[in-house]
């Protein structure tokens, strides 16, 4: 921790939608270069630190700070955070009618590349460099945003809007969630072509089976909206060997459900 | 019991009196269509004006309309040429319409050499009566029409006749721009379309005026679309936001025929639009497709009508729409299956965007059913941008205001994807964007 340089930092952070608390004091931090995983039972409150994350305005946070590079989150809008280099993988991507992959994407990458715009040409070859490196089809770019794509096509389009932003940190919320191994494995691949000393990323997952692929240096277990559990590479091999049965074991999950 | 004759009382609409009437009657022109006026005058004032008590005009008062102030301008003269717009060079032939006069522009020899016919209603009554007659005699109305197609039929000030030739394949077609602004005036236009069996053919029109300019147009098309037709009707309205309107417009589909029909709108302070399709022949199809977009003060009404009078017909309706600062939209569809038109397929949607509070969108939708065996649906939503649409596109960077932009103009996208000339498509993005800024 004093070696590496903290890049995201939550301390202490409280939130809850429509007065109902769901994130009861969580604290954590990512150092540069370091993946994480995050795991828990449903209603634990891994999707609401994802958005919160990310601003979703649902949300209201109630106490503590996420720091991202130094600069507090809580205070930026959305469009802001994402500028700054923080993404999010939705667990649902929602649909866009009549708005273009590829018109889409350009206006993403303007907005969060201020001073390094590309031009369109420029832009197109890079996409398509993307597309071709995610085995996602061509014709996928010229179709309406998510609309009407199959569960595996909105995940890999996620990857994709991943790879064309260039992220510095990037949280994946349930991506692996419904993919087939092959579609894992694209998955994995995106990452791992993101990962380096200038990235951070935190895999929130609900399967062990992830992890064979994007290897995390550090894995937390929350539960009820607090993270009850974090370990090392010794945690990670436990569980990838125990699967996630063991947590739920460990932990007493049904309990604490709700 | 004696029968007591009951003399209906003479209902006419403020200034359109019969001495008016016998004003323009005094124009001259020839007798089939003096006496068509005759005719359509008798109907005009046996009509009750229409009250805020029908169904049709709750929602929009008709004293919204300030016709008294309206000055019917003298049946527009045709002139040789008018100045070129930059969408001429799209089609074979421009008709430039102004309130001082018109004019039937050929940009090549096309409609000459397939034999399409682009007259003024007058040169079709004297050059081409054999034509004409059987479209001046039957109408592609229904019989019950209502005061303002009487009104039109009696009182049009511009009329129009094209012809398609059985066969005839018309692939750039034509644009009729009318460009109006003259202050308290009232263009009167009628429009008659034949696309013969068999042919295919593309009209658009573009309809504008200056927003100082207060103005009032209630225009009349008859499409009427034969056996084995493929028909399209594109109407861009942009009249000024000083502007009134009221329309009546109707599709007759035969036999194996086909209409697509796009109203986009606009312009107005107020309007009232209806927009009818019969698919009257076995095997005929009508696709209806609608944009509109009331902001500031404006007041937009449309009814939609769908009606199959045979059976193995299909329609399909799509009409989109958004309200802004306090404007209105009011949108009353009805699908229509007569007796005997069975394995039909008829669809309705119609969905607005209500942008802000005070704005206000009330969306009708409507089926009559007569017959069995059918395919039907309607549907119409209402509602604000789905928040987490904006969240996401947000989360990527784009500002709240780009992300608005963004997901209303996607709104509308599944109608302007649709509309087959490209310029078109791109006044219509200048449009929503411009009704977005403001």
């Amino acid at each position: 921790m004093s070696e590496t340089k903290t890049y995201l930092e939550i301390r202490n952070l409280h939130a809850s939608t429509e007065d109902t608390p769901i994130l009861k004091g969580v604290d954590l931090t990512i150092a540069q270069g370091e993946t994480h995983a995050l795991m828990g039972p449903n209603g634990s409150g891994k999707s609401t630190l994802a958005n919160v994350i990310m601003g979703h305005p649902a949300y209201e946070v109630t106490d503590g700070e996420i720091l991202f590079r130094g600069q507090n989150l809580l205070e930026l809008e959305p469009e802001e955070r994402a500028r700054l280099g923080v993404f999010l993988a939705f667990q649902y991507p929602v649909a866009i009618p009549g708005v273009s992959v590829a018109k889409f994407l350009k206006s993403a990458h303007d907005a969060t590349h201020g001073d390094n715009k590309l031009k369109p040409a420029e832009f197109l070859k890079e996409l398509r460099e993307n597309i071709k490196y995610l085995e996602v089809d061509d014709s996928f770019i010229n179709r309406y945003l998510n609309d009407g794509f199959s569960g595996g096509e909105k995940k890999r389009m996620e990857i994709l809007q991943m790879l064309t932003l260039k992220p510095r940190f990037a949280v994946m919320d349930e991506t692996d969630s419904g993919l087939d191994i092959d579609a894992l494995q694209v998955v994995a691949k995106g990452v791992n072509k993101l990962a380096g000393a200038d990235f951070g990323l935190l895999v929130i997952t609900h399967y062990e089976r992830i992890l064979r692929y994007i290897h995390p240096d550090h894995l937390h277990v929350l539960i009820d909206g607090k993270i009850v559990h974090s370990g090392g590479s010794d945690l990670v091999k436990k569980l990838e060997e125990k699967g996630y049965d063991w947590v739920r074991q460990e932990f007493g999950e049904e309990v604490l459900v709700g | 019991m004696t029968e007591v004759a009951m003399e209906k009382p003479v209902d006419t609409l403020p200034g359109f009196d019969e001495a008016h009437f016998a004003a323009v009657l005094a124009q001259g022109e020839s007798a089939v269509l003096t006496a068509k006026r005759e005719e359509a005058f008798k109907d005009y004032v046996n009509i009750a004006s229409p009250t805020r008590t029908d169904e049709e005009w709750r929602r929009t008062d008709p004293s919204l309309f300030p016709i008294a102030d309206m000055k019917r301008l003298p049946n527009l003269p045709q002139v040789e040429s008018l100045p070129e717009s930059p969408w001429d060079a799209e089609f074979d032939v421009v008709i430039a319409v102004q309130a001082d006069g018109f004019a039937i522009m050929h940009r090549n020899g096309t409609a000459a050499e397939l034999g399409i016919s682009v007259l003024s209603l007058a040169e079709a009554a004297e050059q081409k009566p054999e034509l004409v007659n059987e479209y001046l005699q039957g109408r592609a109305l229904p019989a019950n029409s209502g005061k303002y197609e009487a009104f039109n039929d009696a009182f049009w000030n511009f009329g129009l006749f094209i012809h398609i030739p059985e066969k005839v394949e018309w692939e750039k077609g034509m644009l009729i721009r009318y460009q109006m602004d003259v202050n308290d005036s009232m263009l009167i236009p009628r429009m008659v379309v034949v696309a013969g069996p068999q042919s295919r053919a593309v009209i658009a029109e573009h309809l504008e005026s200056p927003d100082t300019v207060r103005f009032m147009a209630v225009p009349q098309r008859e499409l009427y679309v034969a056996e084995g037709a493929n028909f399209k009707l594109v109407s861009l309205q942009e009249w000024g936001l000083n502007s009134y309107q009221i329309t009546n417009d109707w599709g007759l589909v035969e036999r194996d025929a086909n209409l697509n029909w796009f109203t986009l709108n606009f312009g107005t302070a107020r309007s009232k639009m209806k927009f009818g399709s019969d698919v009257a022949g076995p095997g005929s199809a009508a696709d209806m497709d609608g944009l509109f977009f009331a902001s500031g003060e404006q007041h937009m009404d449309q009814r939609t009508l769908q009606i199959h009078s045979s059976p193995d017909t299909y329609s399909r309706l799509l009409y989109k729409g958004a309200v802004k600062d306090t404007g209105r939209s009011v949108y009353q569809g009805l699908i229509i299956a007569r007796p005997g038109a069975i394995r039909v397929d008829a669809y309705q949607t119609n969905n607005n965007l209500v942008l802000n509070e005070g704005a206000r969108a009330d969306s009708i939708p409507g089926l009559l059913i007569d017959a069995d065996d059918l395919k039907c649906s309607h549907g119409s939503t209402l509602g604000n941008l789905d928040p987490e649409q904006l969240f996401y596109l947000r989360s990527r960077g784009m500002s709240e205001h780009d992300a608005r932009q963004a997901l209303i103009m996607g709104f509308f996208e599944e109608v302007v994807d649709r509309i087959p000339q490209k310029f078109i498509q791109d006044i219509v993005h200048k449009n929503i964007e411009e009704k977005m800024e403001k």
